[in-house]
């Protein structure tokens, strides 16, 4: 959501709430109120109960049964037609019925009318029902037009969602294409220095120590010998992580790490002599080795996803060890994060 | 000068809409002229039974007299009449029935009126859909002026109360809204009147620490004011609330300020606090980042006004015409009319302390220019004044209820029809 920067005498509450509802609208696709979802669901409702225009007025007499008063209805049974207030009314009435007899036959016509008062019942209990019915139903095309909506609106967002992972991952791929660029190079520079590289590593910083654990007491031995400005182990040229275990090659670590050397060595300034600098103070080396993974953690995030955008450099560096680790069958795949500390 | 101010309910303790806006212009009033109260003995709105003892007491130094209701609202009865005059064809004489069943219904008090009409020079009567105002009208038209709180529901729709409208010397509207309503309703473009309102006795200096300790309340939060009601709108905010607290863990809470008749759901971000005195409600409105107003029906919002006195932000349902056109005239307020505009509204208010703050300026500029006393009172006796200098001769005659036959003809539309062609929406600046 945006921010609003106003001065007082700035304030356009109109401008504002347009600002709001287009805001929405970006987000949602459309936005409808109540007011406009009703209009919608009365549209629909014409639609639904006319489709083939059989009963255009069908909706206005569903409206006007629901609006107009519905008549009154009336008991009728056998006594109703003798039946007075004044008891010697009625007693007179019941006397001559014998009489009435006589003229004509009353039972089938108080029959008839009994009949009938139960079948007004019944239409009024059924006019009652019609106005629940079209309650219901206009209930139901209302519920049915804001699921269309959001429906819709669903629709919109999986779509935005499948375009942006598309996106991502493209760009993942484009990414990994850029850095796995020379093959040639493998050949040149590959296996001694990434693994000088890891020994160091192993006993420099905490964001590697489970490298250095992934290359089990070979590693440890190494990094003890180079932290103390030893030469270069020829047992550590042979770590499994200096081993891209997908291509085979040197790891994509090694790479990186021998491009930045080469970079950064210049005129005066030789190669073997720094790097013997740097693994004599093989903390530092760690420290610097940890530096390295924002930059290869930016690379992994991107590719992974948000959720691991705040994990910090050194769990990236042991999940991608642990990896490594998994791929190499021959050397422990499990070892404490501190036992390069303590080697 | 006399005035009677003649309202339904009244009393320290009676806090109804109407009623404390009554009070407030009576003791107000006081200031400046002699003023009387003229009310009942009911104090609660829904039954109007007489609780309170008939006679003349002295409330905030403002005499006032009570007439006892003579029948206390049969609740079934008036339900079943609602129905009948708002969505049937009627007569008016079932629109009469339903005025009686309605209530409050003191025949001492339209007695009193009409056989002391000459001891007051001006009769200010309060809510035009009570039975006092409108027999009370009916007994001094000429001395009738009528602050008709008209809310857009149905009963404004009902036949009996455009004569009404047309018949007094004047009208005080609280809103530009509500004028537009009544002069539709009672068919004449220019009716007598001003858009008054009322003021508010905002404190100088509200303590928010104080309210902050008292109620244990840290972090921010937004706060409504008023009876917890779903009539009140209060349902939808709560569900509102809670829906935007979801997607913004750690944001705004809800202070509840009043009296509950829905049930206030259990979340760790609402807080119900409950009836609170004048001075904790002005605290904790100062402590608070906004307040909420989510009512469908005002004809004016006194807590928004309070609120915008106290220089706070507000947010307001934008299904009500009147606090939609107060936020807009104001460009003190934001509002909103489904959940994606409530939260995102809530969030810009919260979120931004610039807009915030120029809304709170706003606000109270906007008090002050029309809300202040002083305002108020003037308002009110320039009034007074102006149709003592016109004579009771300027005075428009209430038209007189048809005769017997004619009264009970069936031909008076339904109340909700009307006002489905009452035009609706918020008067612009």
């Amino acid at each position: 959501m945006a921010e609003f920067n106003v001065r007082a005498d700035e304030v356009n509450v109109e401008q504002i709430m347009h600002q709001i509802r287009a805001r929405i609208r970006e987000k949602r696709g459309v936005d409808y109120t109540e007011e406009q979802i009703q209009e919608l669901a009365k549209i629909k409702l014409e639609k639904f109960l006319d489709p083939r225009g059989l009963r255009s007025d069908l909706l206005e007499q569903f409206q006007r049964a629901a609006a107009k008063d519905l008549p009154p209805t009336y008991e009728f049974d056998d006594q109703t037609l003798i039946r007075s207030g004044n008891p010697l009314v009625a007693f007179i009435r019941r006397l001559l019925q014998p009489v009435l007899k006589l003229f004509f036959s009353p039972n089938p016509l108080v029959q008839a009318l009994h009949y009938q008062t139960q079948i007004n019942r019944y239409l009024l209990e059924r006019a009652a029902r019609d106005v629940l019915v079209y309650e219901v139903m206009h209930n139901l095309v209302v519920e049915m037009t804001r699921t269309g909506i959001e429906v819709k609106n669903m629709t919109m967002r999986v779509e935005s969602i499948a375009g942006r992972l598309d996106f991502n991952e493209r760009r993942a791929r484009a990414l990994e294409a850029v850095v796995q660029y020379k093959p040639e190079g493998r050949e040149e520079h590959g296996a001694p220095r990434g693994g000088r590289g890891f020994a160091a590593e192993g006993q420099g910083g905490r964001g590697f120590a489970a490298e250095g654990a992934s290359r089990g007491d070979q590693a440890g031995r190494a990094s003890g010998a180079e932290g103390q400005g030893g030469a270069p182990s020829p047992r550590g040229d042979q770590g499994p992580s200096a081993v891209d275990p997908v291509t085979g090659g040197e790891s994509l670590r090694s790479r990186r790490r021998r491009r930045r050397r080469g970079r950064r060595s210049g005129p005066g300034f030789t190669g073997e002599g720094r790097e013997t600098r740097d693994e004599g103070r093989g903390t530092g080396e760690g420290r610097r080795t940890g530096d390295e993974g924002p930059g290869e953690n930016e690379l992994e995030h991107r590719s992974r996803g948000d959720d691991q955008e705040h994990r910090p450099a050194e769990a990236n560096g042991q999940r991608e060890a642990s990896a490594e680790r998994a791929s190499q069958a021959d050397t422990p795949t499990e070892a404490p994060a501190s036992e390069p500390d303590q080697s | 000068m006399k005035v009677a101010v003649v309202v339904q309910r009244y009393g320290a303790d009676i806090n109804g809409g109407a009623e404390l806006h009554a009070r407030y212009i009576a003791e107000h009033l006081a200031r400046h002229t002699e003023v009387e109260v003229l009310t009942t003995c009911a104090r609660d709105y829904v039954t109007w039974r007489n609780e309170l003892p008939a006679g003349v007491e002295k409330i905030g130094g403002v005499t006032v007299r009570r007439f006892p209701v003579a029948r206390a609202r049969d609740v079934h009865d008036f339900g079943r009449r609602s129905t009948a005059v708002f969505t049937r064809t009627h007569s008016l004489s079932d629109e009469l029935a339903w005025l009686e069943s309605e209530g409050p219904t003191s025949h001492a008090l339209v007695k009193h009126v009409a056989s002391a009409a000459d001891a007051y020079d001006w009769f200010v009567f309060f809510s035009y859909r009570y039975y006092h105002a409108f027999h009370g009208v009916r007994a001094a038209a000429s001395r009738a002026v009528l602050v008709p709180t008209a809310e857009r529901d149905a009963a404004i729709g009902l036949a009996i109360f455009p004569p009404i409208f047309r018949g007094v010397r004047a009208l005080m509207f609280n809103s530009f809204e509500e004028r537009a309503m009544i002069q539709h309703v009672a068919g004449a473009g220019d009716l007598p009147g001003v858009v008054v309102g009322v003021g508010s006795d905002i404190p100088a200096r509200p303590e928010p620490d104080r309210f902050r300790q008292q109620s244990g309340i840290t972090g921010p939060f937004a706060i409504y004011v008023g009876r917890i009601d779903e009539n009140k709108g209060c349902k939808e905010l709560f569900e509102y609330f809670r829906r935007y607290a979801r997607t913004m863990p750690g944001g705004l809470q809800l202070v509840l300020v009043g009296t509950a008749i829905l049930p206030v759901p259990a979340d760790p971000r609402i807080r119900h606090l409950g009836f609170l005195s004048d001075t904790e409600k002005f605290d904790a409105m100062a402590a608070a980042d906004v307040l909420i107003m989510p009512s469908y029906y005002e004809s004016l919002s006194m807590v928004a006004l309070e609120a915008w006195g106290m220089g706070k932000p507000v947010l307001a349902n934008g299904r009500c015409d009147v606090l939609k056109g107060q936020c807009l005239r104001s460009n003190a307020g934001l509002y909103y009319e489904s959940y994606a505009e409530f939260a995102d509204a809530l969030y810009s208010i919260a979120s931004s302390a610039s807009l915030s703050q120029g809304l709170g300026r706003n606000g109270r500029a906007y008090f002050e220019r029309h809300y202040a006393w002083p305002v108020i009172e003037r308002k009110y006796l320039d009034v007074f004044s102006q149709l003592s200098a016109r004579g009771a001769s300027a005075a428009p005659a209430v038209e007189p209820l048809p005769g017997f036959f004619a009264r009970r003809a069936r031909t008076v539309p339904a109340a909700e029809d009307v006002l489905g062609r009452v035009p609706a929406g918020a008067v612009r600046p």
